[in-house]
């Protein structure tokens, strides 16, 4: 092809793929629920813990302390943060345990007798009115008088302040400068609810920036800084050391990649077009998953390109054969069967991820699929003609050749493969300790501090547990509200009994229609109370006509309408009881949530015996998500290993190729996963991930190697193909490696021990035994 | 001799000497009766008991009659119980003329003049047998709380803080006192002010 033709087709190959770049960035939406990345559930009570393990208060809730600065600045700084983020966009509420009698709306004021419990045992008579009388004059002579005084006259039976103080928690933390503080009295507590689920660090991310914001905004004291905990944060703050270490080590890897590709070919233009496939293949690969699915999940994409990190493999082939007298168009045609093969097993195996069942890995499959053939195809039908016809050829490298004989010289025990392969099958058979980690938390684990501080300021706070919630359901929202009320009294017991720390559900501050109604009925008629407040004032030293404003207020409650969850917009309670009693798809569901469980089995005891409720023990239920998860997975890979198997057959054809074809990456399979059991380390579905790309990997070394055969040339040349890859493809995950954090270590320590299992043993095992160069 | 001196730097209005004699280094303990005028009620509320200052700052306000109640005030927190009844807690803020009254009652208590400033502006007068402070709230907002603070003694001794509320409500709290009987039989404004400024007998 002319020079002008080759600049031609690289402009246009550049052009496609910008095209495409616009067209993905443009349409695709990454989503972060890692509920795709969850089996679909099977059962109801699956389907509750996928809802609550991020959409129950516990996971939404945020523990925020302010300290640094005396105890003063702290509480008006919490006292302004409330303010501030009040009807905010991120949080649904915030609360420091001010109980602001003017939070009230005056709508809502003569609501208070239908909400206090107060009408379920007194009656509004001479002898309790006069008793209360009584208290208020103690009242007056107080130092809280200045600010009592103006209620006295609308609410002598003090009902708002009774109903505010029911509202705070059983267990509050103590209350200086108005606001909740930590036993030492120098941190200031508080307590929100972020609108975004647990499960959404996107959501989580800009609940925390906001948070942030409003602090620096309000503090009123530089010294002071905030300190937030709870499952939202740490989600953001171990995504962003996720990102971060992978950042750091992307970039170590790729300066590592150029030096050894210049190191390989000594060439800017290969080292450029070696970058095309790939990135052809990143970029269909997320138009494909676009197309067919709409958004895609930053797994997903996490995942998939490390998959497709084989496809990066393909030109390396195309060049390391590349040689004086050779069109690079032959090479490349003489190299596809076994590219061709290589790709299409990996393809066909990746395949079996679609019918997994669950969506993130689906869109995997179809990324990696749609990314490996493009990869393929253009490294077979464009990269060719782009490539210089006089590259530097490979097997004129005497220390190549030297290198090839010493290998072939080694001995090649076949019953060691053999041996090592039964030892390492039986050690994952036999061994005692269990092979999968199942807590979720295990892939990014909170550094133990950060755990250990959670539970302290949870524990101050009485703030609810994370793992434990007892849910009830209903059709109708006014039985869910009856059962949590009827609760309350064996609630109340194991509180006494230690059992339990505390407990909160909606019905604590919206008690049922019916109750209300009772309540109601309970109130005294005008003239009647007028009546008895008369006779109750005969022995006090209140002035006659000071409280009309509260006979008023009663008369105003004898005729209100019973108030329900949908008459609460715009109230305090409406973020309250918004967060525990809930409408999904015409079925209410009524939280209640625990503190400091000490004894779940009485908890699950109580739950039992209540008609539609149940305790979820949301730790043990998502690992029974992910054990199931898992078991899906398998029997996908297990799908995923015939198809390549057969694949593999049908394109080698004899039964001894294909057997030394495959007994490397089998083997390699064997020797990581008992390596690394035996080394203590309990797998995940990152390990999984990361065996399937060395499987990959491995299958490639292999065709290759067995592709060059006796031609000593040839051998030199795949030699430094599978070389440049191996060592490229090592240096990036041996980097992973080193991260401190799990889940790139998982990655890392798997794909590099099996890539040098892989090219070891590929380089072992796939030639002819006896055959000698 | 020491006396005329004393009573010159009583009448020349020498706030500081005033307050250098009326110190009391804590802890120090002294009965009182508290009396509340509010527009609530026909006739003055009327609650006594034992006021201490803690070593540790606080103070704590002890009522025994007729009924039983504690408040501890430390810092900006006030603590409140009451026998039968669930404690109560609630910050200075919540009331500004518990903060005037408390800076008032503490500055006479420990002698710090820089305190009042912050608060007041100071007037004085009368003589070493009878005088009398008057303290006007500086801050705005505490001014729409509290009106005025006034103490009247004689010689080293405190007898009486009154505080005005701007809506006429008052409370006046009668010190080293141990029971309503030792106040005048009516406790009618005028004639409590009276009680209060009267001359101390030599």
């Amino acid at each position: 092809m002319p020079t002008a033709g080759k600049g031609l087709l690289l402009v246009a190959w550049i052009t496609v793929l910008a095209a495409l770049g616009w067209m993905v960035e443009r349409n695709l939406v990454v989503g972060s629920d890692l509920r795709l990345f969850m089996p679909s559930p099977r059962t109801a009570t699956e389907r509750l813990v996928l809802e609550e393990i991020g959409e129950g208060p516990g996971s939404r809730m945020l523990l925020l302390a302010i300290a640094g600065a005396d105890a003063q600045a702290a509480a008006e700084t919490s006292q302004a943060l409330v303010a501030a983020l009040r009807g905010s966009n991120e949080f649904h509420w915030i609360a420091n345990g001010a109980g602001d009698l003017d939070a009230i709306p005056d709508r809502l004021l003569a609501y208070r007798y239908l909400l206090s419990p107060t009408l379920d045992e007194a009656r509004f008579d001479t002898k309790f009115l006069q008793a209360q009388l009584e208290e208020r004059l103690h009242d007056l002579t107080s130092p809280a008088a200045g600010f009592l005084e103006q209620w006295l006259p609308r609410d002598p039976t003090f009902e708002l302040l009774r109903l505010l103080e029911s509202w705070q928690p059983a267990h509050q933390p103590q209350l200086l400068f108005d606001v909740w503080f930590n036993s030492a009295g120098q941190t200031a507590l508080l307590v929100a609810e972020t609108r975004a689920s647990g499960f959404d660090p996107q959501g989580q991310r800009a609940a925390a920036h906001a948070l942030q914001r409003a602090f620096d905004e309000v503090r009123t004291d530089p010294r002071l800084s905030l300190e937030v905990s709870g499952p939202g944060a740490f989600s953001v703050l171990m995504q962003e050391r996720t990102q971060r270490e992978a950042q750091r080590l992307g970039t170590l890897a790729t300066i590592g990649m150029v030096v050894l590709l210049l190191v390989a070919y000594r060439s800017l233009r290969v080292l450029v077009l070696g970058l095309l496939p790939l990135a052809s293949a990143g970029l269909a690969g997320l138009a494909a998953v676009s197309a067919i699915f709409g958004t895609v999940h930053g797994i997903t994409l996490a995942f998939g390109f490390t998959l497709i990190g084989v496809a990066q493999d393909y030109p390396m082939h195309l060049f390391s054969h590349q040689h004086r007298g050779v069109d690079p168009r032959d090479n490349a045609r003489a190299l596809w069967p076994t590219l061709a093969t290589g790709v299409a097993s990996t393809c066909v195996a990746y395949l079996a991820f679609l019918f997994s069942g669950v969506r993130g890995l689906a869109q995997m499959s179809v990324f990696t699929v749609a990314g490996l053939a493009v990869a393929g195809l253009t490294t077979r039908y464009l990269l060719p003609w782009l490539v210089p016809a006089r590259g530097r050829d490979a097997a004129g490298s005497a220390l190549l050749g030297r290198l090839w004989d010493r290998v072939a010289s080694l001995p090649r025990p076949l019953w060691l493969g053999v041996a090592v392969g039964l030892l390492c099958g039986g050690i994952l058979w036999l061994s005692p300790r269990p092979i999968w980690e199942d807590e979720l938390g295990g892939l990014t684990p909170v550094p133990r501090a950060l755990i250990e501080r959670d539970s302290a300021l949870r524990r101050e706070l009485g703030a609810p547990d994370v793992r434990y919630l007892l849910v009830i359901q209903d059709r109708d929202a006014q039985r869910v509200l009856a059962t949590a009320a009827a609760l309350g009294p064996q609630l109340d017991k194991l509180v006494a009994s230690g059992a339990l720390g505390g407990y909160d559900h909606a019905a604590r501050y919206l008690p049922t229609i019916e109750r209300q109604e009772r309540r109601r009925a309970a109130l005294p008629s005008a003239p009647e109370l007028r009546a008895a407040l008369s006779a109750a004032l005969q022995a006090t030293p209140f002035k006659p006509g000071v409280f009309e404003p509260f006979l008023d207020d009663v008369e105003r409650a004898s005729k209100l309408p019973a108030l329900g969850p949908h008459d609460l917009a715009e109230t305090p309670l409406e973020a309250r009881v918004g967060g525990l009693l809930l409408e999904r798809d015409g079925r209410w569901s009524g939280l209640v949530t625990l503190t400091e469980l000490r004894d779940p089995a009485a908890l699950g005891r109580l739950a039992e015996a209540v008609d539609g409720a149940i305790l979820l023990d949301l730790k043990q239920a998502s690992q029974d998500l992910v054990a199931h998860q898992r078991t899906r997975i398998l029997w996908s890979l297990a799908g995923s290993a015939v198809l390549l198997v057969l694949v593999v057959a049908v394109a080698l054809r004899e039964g001894t190729r294909v057997r030394r074809v495959l007994a490397p990456m089998a083997l390699t399979t064997l020797v990581v996963l008992g390596v690394l059991h035996t080394s203590g380390v309990s797998l995940n579905l990152f390990h999984l991930i990361a065996l399937v790309l060395a499987a990959g990997l491995g299958l490639d070394y292999a065709l290759f190697f067995e592709r060059a055969a006796d031609n000593p040339a040839e051998q030199r040349r795949t030699l430094h193909a599978v070389l440049v890859c191996s060592l490229s493809t090592l240096m990036v995950f041996a980097l992973l490696a080193l991260s401190s954090l799990p889940v790139l270590r998982s990655i890392g320590v798997t794909v590099a021990a099996g890539v040098v299992s892989n090219f070891v043993l590929a380089l072992l095992l796939t030639r002819p035994a006896g055959r000698r160069p | 001799m020491a006396l005329m001196a004393l009573a010159t730097q009583v009448a020349d209005p020498d706030t500081d000497a005033l307050l250098t004699r009326l110190a009391r280094p804590p802890p120090d303990t002294t009965t009182f009766v508290e009396v509340r005028y509010s527009t609530l009620v026909a006739a003055p509320l009327v609650a006594s008991g034992v006021l201490e200052h803690r070593e540790d700052g606080a103070l704590v306000r002890r009522v025994t009659s007729p009924y039983r109640e504690t408040t501890v005030l430390r810092g900006e927190n006030v603590l409140l119980e009451r026998e039968g009844s669930r404690a109560r807690s609630f910050s200075l803020d919540r009331a500004p003329e518990l903060r005037g009254m408390l800076a008032s009652f503490g500055a006479l208590l420990t002698g710090d003049r820089a305190m009042l400033d912050r608060y007041f502006s100071t007037t004085i007068g009368g003589s070493d047998a009878s005088w009398r402070i008057q303290l006007k709230p500086v801050d705005a907002a505490l001014r729409k709380r509290l009106a005025l603070v006034q103490v009247d003694g004689a010689q080293d001794r405190a007898r009486c803080f009154t505080l005005t509320e701007p809506d006429g409500d008052a409370s006046v709290m009668a010190l080293g006192v141990a029971d309503r009987a030792a106040l005048p039989a009516s406790l009618e404004r005028e004639e409590l002010a009276r009680w209060c400024s009267r001359e101390a007998e030599r």
